[in-house]
């Protein structure tokens, strides 16, 4: 018998929940008793409980690993591997009837592994699981990155990303097999490609960790996040010159802008590809890693950045990002904007009283 | 910042000051903006003050200014040395933007500013996280042009004023003007500016004595016409 654990802060708040399971489930079971606290759950129906545990500060429940979500007043907490994961009601209260149908498929990802990973579980890592292709990115693979990702950006409990591949390849391109048989009409009424920037409207940090080979489409998913991490056997180029095509999610542009013409240039219109060392020292990663550690280094920067203000952290995000669209001085007029906004947030006056307090300043994310 | 501003008015107005350098002591350049001054401000006392407008005085400077770097370069500091036009960083020296542990972000041009310099992975890394870097990483990311030993940078950097300070100031000026509006404009406009300048040269004596010197294989020596 399987289990997962859902943690709820306080469950003196919660007197009543629903449970919602597959209704094959449903039918066949009354009642699941908690293995710790023997609360019993009655699937079928409403529940009236109050917890006798009232006085602990957060308690784990136990519940059948079938069940997709657990629906109190306030919250939804759906089945998200190994742990129950809440988002607002107000977030999900749409979604509420829907739910079985949506979540049943949460842990049924076919192209990517989905985990959250930190001392706070507070780290998305989405790594993309297709190995025989070489994580080759392909239509159905980038759409369930990206319901990991609209389901990490709704998740006030998750406060970075971290995407990854396998130790051979972060993603060797673009899937050529899917594309080969495409027409112009067909990319074009299509709109090939569309979607698979949704990574770039992620609100929160968005950590590439790179081991093996980011060629191509792979390359250019790297480049969308916000940070590098690379593994020491990491290779970054974009071949599909050799394809006779181009780059067509954003190497020509964001290559250009971390590594200056020349070496874009000659990657581009040669295929040639760069080792993690070079992508270093030209600017394109931040850090080079031995393979083992890039992961772990990359969820440990996400934790960092999870300890700051969600806030704030979005604010910089924005500005940084704008600095590609706008002149230097409009830029600066937006960055401004949003300095003078962050005045308005609790966490601002939390930050700098704690800095002239000597003290960790405890961000609300308000 | 308002004491800087009255020191940069009468070095721009001052014939005789031919490139500025703006420096710090040994331990800091500066650590950043004053947190006892912001803390008690809310949102409408930073809009209605305008707060910061003035502290980019210096990117209207048309002589060329100097950042030589020793020590903390954080926040508003880094932010301060990035307004500059070229920047000459001590060993010690540390870059970073740290405003976001304060929960807040860069005011200054931080976010605008640092990306340009070093890259986005790099930029985001140090604004997100608020960790900085060391002066031989800013070296190599593009943020600074040189590393010196602590006591030597702002005598360099007055030697390279001195040098500069032998050419040209209406050359220098259009050069400096025309290198800043590569961050304004696309390249074509960019590049249209740069002609226009270009051409305009052709009408000082500078510009004549400069060619001429060159072609007679002497010193030149410019007059500021």
């Amino acid at each position: 018998m399987k289990f997962v654990n859902l943690i709820v802060a306080d469950w003196s708040r919660v007197d009543q929940f629903d449970v919602i399971a597959p209704r094959r489930f449903r039918e066949g079971l009354t009642f699941e008793r908690c293995t710790r606290t023997r609360l019993r759950i009655d699937v079928k129906a409403h529940v009236r409980r109050k917890c006798p545990h009232v006085l602990r500060l957060s308690h784990v429940i136990w519940f059948h690993h079938a069940i997709t979500a657990i629906v109190t007043s306030s919250r939804i907490y759906y089945n998200f591997t190994r742990m129950f994961r809440p988002i607002s009601r107000l977030v999900a209260f749409s979604c509420r009837f829907a739910a079985a149908r949506t979540f049943s498929s949460a842990s049924t990802f076919e192209n990517i592994l989905v985990d959250v990973r930190g001392e706070n579980s507070n780290v998305g890592v989405i790594q993309l699981n297709r190995p025989k292709a070489l994580n080759a990115l392909c239509d159905p693979l980038m759409h369930e990155v990206n319901q990991a990702l609209d389901r990490f950006e709704n998740d006030d409990a998750i406060a970075a990303v971290v995407i990854t591949g396998n130790e051979k390849a972060f993603a060797a391109g673009a899937d050529i097999k899917e594309m080969l048989p495409l027409e112009y009409k067909d990319v074009v009424r299509g709109n090939f490609l569309a979607h698979w920037d949704r990574v770039t409207r992620v609100t929160k940090p968005v950590i590439a960790a790179v081991n093996g080979f980011a060629l191509g489409g792979g390359c250019e998913f790297a480049m969308m996040c916000d940070i590098i991490y690379a593994g020491e056997n990491a290779q970054f180029g974009q071949p599909e010159i050799r394809l006779g095509t181009i780059p067509g999610a954003g190497g020509t542009q964001r290559l250009i802008r971390a590594v200056g013409k020349s070496k874009a240039m000659e990657q581009i219109l040669s295929g040639d590809s760069m080792p993690a060392s070079e992508a270093l020292q030209s600017g394109l990663v931040s850090k080079v890693l031995p393979v083992a550690q890039v992961v772990d280094e990359a969820v440990k920067l996400g934790e960092k950045i999870g300890k700051l203000s969600p806030l704030a952290i979005a604010a910089a995000k924005e500005a940084v990002n704008i600095s590609y669209e706008v002149s230097l001085k409009e830029g600066l007029h937006f960055e401004k904007r949003l300095f003078h906004g962050s005045f308005a947030t609790n966490d601002r006056r939390e930050g700098m009283k704690a800095f002239i307090e000597k003290r960790k300043a405890s961000f609300t994310n308000s | 910042m308002h004491e800087v501003n009255q020191a940069l008015d009468r070095f721009e107005n001052d014939d005789a000051i031919a490139a500025v350098v703006i420096t710090g002591n040994e331990k800091a350049f500066a650590a950043g903006a004053d947190i006892k001054e912001m803390l008690p401000l809310e949102y409408k006392d930073v809009v209605r003050g305008n707060f910061l407008a003035h502290w980019d005085r210096v990117t209207r400077v048309t002589k060329p200014v100097i950042a030589a770097v020793n020590g903390f370069a954080l926040g508003g500091g880094c932010e301060f040395a990035m307004m500059c036009d070229i920047i000459y960083a001590g060993e010690n020296a540390q870059f970073g933007q740290p405003e976001i542990r304060l929960g807040t972000i860069p005011g200054a041009g931080g976010t605008q500013r640092l990306i340009r310099a070093v890259g986005k992975s790099k930029a985001m890394e140090q604004i997100l996280s608020g960790d900085s870097m060391p002066a031989s990483e800013a070296l190599q990311s593009g943020l600074v042009s040189k590393v010196l030993p602590v006591a030597q940078v702002v005598d360099e950097a007055v030697k390279l004023g001195e040098k500069i300070g032998k050419l040209s100031p209406l050359a220098i000026a259009a050069a400096k003007e025309a290198v800043n509006i590569s961050y304004e404009v696309s390249l074509k406009e960019g590049l249209h500016f740069e002609k226009r300048l270009f051409h305009g040269s052709f009408a000082t004596n500078d510009r004549r004595e400069g060619m001429k010197a060159f072609i007679e294989k002497r010193k030149a020596s410019f007059t500021n016409s």
